[in-house]
């Protein structure tokens, strides 16, 4: 196929068909999603992160003065709950909680989930067969019952629901990484390796789990918005950390009694949540039609 | 075939016990003492000393396994103390809620989900591609206590309606399949829109449209035929989900399902209610799945009738 | 239309697609025609453009990615300029042959189904078993054995070159006055490939339609073509007739990709492998459950 442009003959590639193009919507997809994902998450990630820096009266500080002031009031952009505590404070801070917990379950989650998965896809045999048995029958466990069985058994701490939610979360990773691993394991640069006099684990380890995080990583991205809703749903039905700050889905059970009255104290930490998962959702969706398009595009038919 | 079919079954069985094996592990290696958590609040030690007797807890673990596998296989869940009656009884009077809630969720959905899938799939205008993929994604970042809420409140309350919680008539049914349906939407519209896509851009699709298959016929039966099968698995197997999963709805709306049984069973530690509940639940869900995933050969004829040479 | 007016008449064609990588030319205006009772074949490596100029013609290629200038006259109506000329002669004026045979037909669907439905779009009055027996009978015509039985397989229970005879049967229900056809036996075994074009052969030979053959195998193009076009980047470097390009190729291009061909010793094609009868050349069964 010729590149180069024929001077003679013009293009009739017109700037609309440019636009209307599959690849460029494509990309333009994909970048608009990581743009819009990147500022959502940004939005709620870092007043949390920054939680402690701001210069908001405490989460826990009552004031029974100033009970169920409406947003906009002065001094609570979020006005304040049944109790006088500033809700903007109760979201921020709930949310380091939240996001703790998130990040550290999709953290264990990831590298259980790669490690037994990687070992499943590349050793085969009865390493497979076991992780995959173990993982059909996880998958098929009620999950939300389970979690709450167990934080009822075991109490409500930051451990037990990050190590809970972790459990929950690293079948999905296994299984991807499984996936990538039978497929990576049949490049010849596996073979090479072996051939080379490397031992399996090493070529494992050093090798084809390198190539392997990348597209692993992914799914933990949209992991971290599911341990996210994780939380907070378990924190609603009262079964989720108290201290040292009630999450976000606490938060929003609190508030339901006043729900008429002081509409706030359930929606805007709601939306919160929704902006954060959004924006994660958003990041992963447009990471993932990145790699997608660029891997189509250099699969080009031959005419 | 019946290899299939003998492998999956036995692979169903296997993942019951686990479950069964799982929940009996926990209770017993829980921190505190599992003759308190099989007693009321207020057992006295003589009636700890008895209930430990009953259950055997002071003999070996694989002896408690024994007997606690034989109560299952004789139908004895244990005995509610907050409900006065046996555990299973009361599990087995509630689930026809949970299950109507999960039918009505996934019926709503399939009527909705695939029309705007195959709608979504079909023409790709950016403002069609953003308007949808804005819907989706905001379909599966709700979390669905807060769209219950929400719902609740406008729908219930501020404009009166519909019901607020229980099951008084039919209507109740309405706003907790609304809320449980919002995440169902979302993904299963996205799952169609895939399915279609990749069966609109493959070979069988441009070859009949150049035997002048209209672009209709080439969505709504070619396409959309080969989307069926992974359509339909995709439901059943959200459905087996959905047994377990709409615990914090039936909470949100008071539906007197076995998801807030099982809350409230937590709520007052009755466990061998929540016992019953969790395996129960898991043993029904897990059913659900074998029964979709014997329904996939009967669906696809090419695992039907066996590969060619 | 006038007895001499072609049936295809290219001109000028141009195919730009425009990928993730910026614009690609993969046609860079080409220039042929095909009449009636004639095959015109396109022959190059791959990359050549030849299967995007067919594809081009028939208005198959992805609208957002292919952007077509020039013209394409096919029974005398510009599908370029009309796209909705494209849609009216598709199934009625010109039917395709497949590259691949294996993935061309619907897996859910029997093949009964998919070819019954050709005929009754060809033929809308037809009913359903009026479209069934035509149907049997075209699976006769492309030596399918046992047609009735046949009719109620899917796909995934044919061979390659079973399905492709399928294939060519489906295309023949249209009563086409044109075939383009795709590469049509280069996902097939070698001992498969001569049957399928002798199929091809002898219906040119009965009904005179005209072929546009798309291939990259010069045996192929030795055995069909009236006229050769030879394609590399997108445009063509040398056309003739067949023998021509054969006996007395003029380009260098066209030299070398002769001289690419391997040369084999005798080889003794008299036996007919062909024990079950059913055209395939295969000695083995084909379907399992589906006996003759």
């Amino acid at each position: 196929m010729s590149t180069a442009v024929d001077t003679r003959r013009p293009s009739a590639v017109t700037a609309r068909d440019l636009a209307r193009a599959t690849a460029t919507r494509q990309r333009r997809g994909a970048r608009f999603k990581l743009w819009a994902g990147g500022a959502c998450t940004a939005l709620v990630v870092l007043p949390v992160a920054l939680a402690g820096l701001l210069p908001l009266p405490g989460a826990n500080a009552q004031d029974l003065s100033r009970r169920r002031l409406p947003p906009l009031s002065e001094g609570h952009l979020f006005g304040t709950d049944q109790l006088g505590r500033d809700l903007l404070s109760r979201v921020l801070h709930g949310g380091q909680v939240s996001l703790t917990v998130g990040v550290l379950a999709v953290l264990v989650s990831g590298l259980i989930g790669i490690a037994a998965g990687s070992a499943a896809g590349f050793f085969g045999g009865w390493v497979d067969a076991l992780v995959s048995r173990f993982l059909e029958a996880q998958l098929a466990l009620p999950l939300l019952m389970m979690l709450l069985l167990v934080v009822a058994l075991f109490g409500p701490s930051v451990t037990v629901i990050t190590c809970v939610i972790a459990v929950a979360q690293w079948p999905e990773v296994a299984r991807l990484t499984r996936s990538l691993v039978l497929v990576e394991r049949e490049k010849p640069y596996v073979a090479a390796a072996r051939v080379l006099g490397l031992r399996s684990w090493s070529v494992l380890v050093r090798h084809v789990i390198p190539n392997v995080v990348r597209p692993a990583s992914l799914v933990v991205l949209l992991l971290l918005a599911q341990a996210v809703l994780l939380e907070s749903a378990l924190s609603f039905l009262g079964a989720g950390p108290q201290r040292p700050f009630a999450t976000w889905g606490r938060i929003i059970s609190d508030g339901q009694d006043y729900i008429t009255t002081s509409w706030w104290l359930v929606t805007l930490p709601g939306l919160v949540i929704v902006v954060l998962v959004v924006g994660v959702n958003l990041l992963g969706d447009g990471l993932r039609d990145r790699t997608r398009t660029g891997s189509r595009a250099r699969l080009r038919k031959g005419a | 075939m019946p290899t299939y079919l003998a492998r999956r079954i036995g692979q169903s069985l296997l993942t019951v016990f686990l479950t069964l094996t799982t929940v009996f592990l926990l209770v017993r290696l829980a921190p505190g003492d599992p003759a308190s958590a099989y007693a009321a609040p207020s057992a006295t030690s003589a009636d700890l000393a008895r209930i430990r007797e009953q259950f055997g807890l002071d003999e070996p673990l694989f002896v408690q396994y024994g007997y606690f596998v034989r109560d299952l296989f004789t139908g004895d869940l244990g005995t509610s103390y907050s409900f006065h009656s046996p555990a299973l009884d009361v599990v087995l009077d509630r689930m026809p809620y949970t299950i109507t809630l999960a039918v009505s969720a996934i019926a709503v959905t399939t009527l909705v989900a695939v029309p705007l899938g195959v709608w979504m799939a079909r023409r790709a205008d950016t403002r069609r591609e953003l308007g949808t993929n804005v819907l989706t994604i905001a379909g599966q970042s709700m979390p669905d206590f807060w769209t219950g809420v929400m719902l609740l409140t406008v729908f219930a309350v501020l404009v009166p309606v519909l019901p607020a919680s229980g099951f008084t008539s039919w209507s109740g049914l309405v706003l907790p399949t609304v809320t449980v349906a919002v995440l169902q939407l979302a993904l299963i519209s996205r799952l169609v829109r895939r399915e279609m896509s990749t069966a609109l851009a493959s070979s069988y699709v441009t070859v009949a449209r150049s035997r002048g298959v209209s672009e209709s016929a080439l969505t709504w039966r070619y396409a959309l035929a080969n989307s069926s099968v992974p359509l339909v698995t995709a439901l059943g197997t959200r459905f087996a989900a959905l047994l377990n999963g709409v615990v914090v709805v039936e909470v949100v709306f008071g539906w007197p399902g076995v998801g807030s049984l099982v809350v409230r069973a937590l709520e007052t530690r009755d466990y061998p209610l929540i016992q019953a509940t969790v395996l129960v639940t898991a043993t029904l869900a897990i059913l659900v799945q074998l029964l979709v995933d014997l329904a996939y050969p009967l669906l696809d004829p090419r695992v039907r009738l066996g590969k060619a040479a | 239309m006038a007895e001499d007016t072609p049936l295809l008449d290219v001109a000028d064609l141009q195919v730009e697609l425009i990928t993730g990588q910026g614009v690609v030319r993969a046609v860079d205006g080409v220039t042929f025609t095909v009449r009636r009772g004639e095959t015109v074949t396109l022959i190059g490596e791959s990359g050549s453009g030849k299967s995007t100029t067919a594809m081009g013609v028939l208005r198959l290629l992805p609208e957002g990615l292919a952007v077509l200038s020039g013209s394409v006259r096919i029974a005398g109506r510009d599908v370029v300029a009309d796209p909705d000329a494209a849609r009216a002669v598709r199934g009625r004026t010109v039917s395709l042959i497949p590259q691949d045979p294996m993935t061309a037909l619907s897996p859910v669907h029997t093949i009964g189904r998919q070819l019954g439905d050709a005929l009754r779009l060809r033929h809308p009055e037809l009913t359903r078993t009026e479209a069934r027996d035509k149907g049997v009978e075209l699976l006769g015509r492309v030596r399918i054995s046992e047609p009735e039985t046949r009719w109620k397989a899917y796909p995934h229970q044919f061979s390659g070159g079973m399905l492709q005879r399928i294939l060519i049967a489906t295309a023949l229900a249209a009563e086409p006055e044109l075939l383009v056809a795709d590469e049509p036996t280069s996902a097939l075994d070698a001992t498969v490939q001569a049957s399928v074009l002798d199929l091809l052969m002898e219906l040119q030979e009965h009904t005179g339609i005209g072929m546009l053959m798309i291939t990259h195998d010069l045996g192929v193009a030795r055995l069909v073509s009236d006229r050769i076009h030879v394609m590399k980047d997108g445009r063509f470097v040398e056309s003739g007739s067949a023998e021509e390009i054969v006996e007395r190729p003029a380009e260098p291009y066209t030299r070398e990709l002769l001289a690419a061909v391997p040369r084999l010793g005798a080889w003794d094609e008299d036996e007919d492998e062909d024990s079950y009868g059913d055209g395939d050349g295969r000695i083995g069964p084909l379907v399992q459950g589906a006996t003759s």
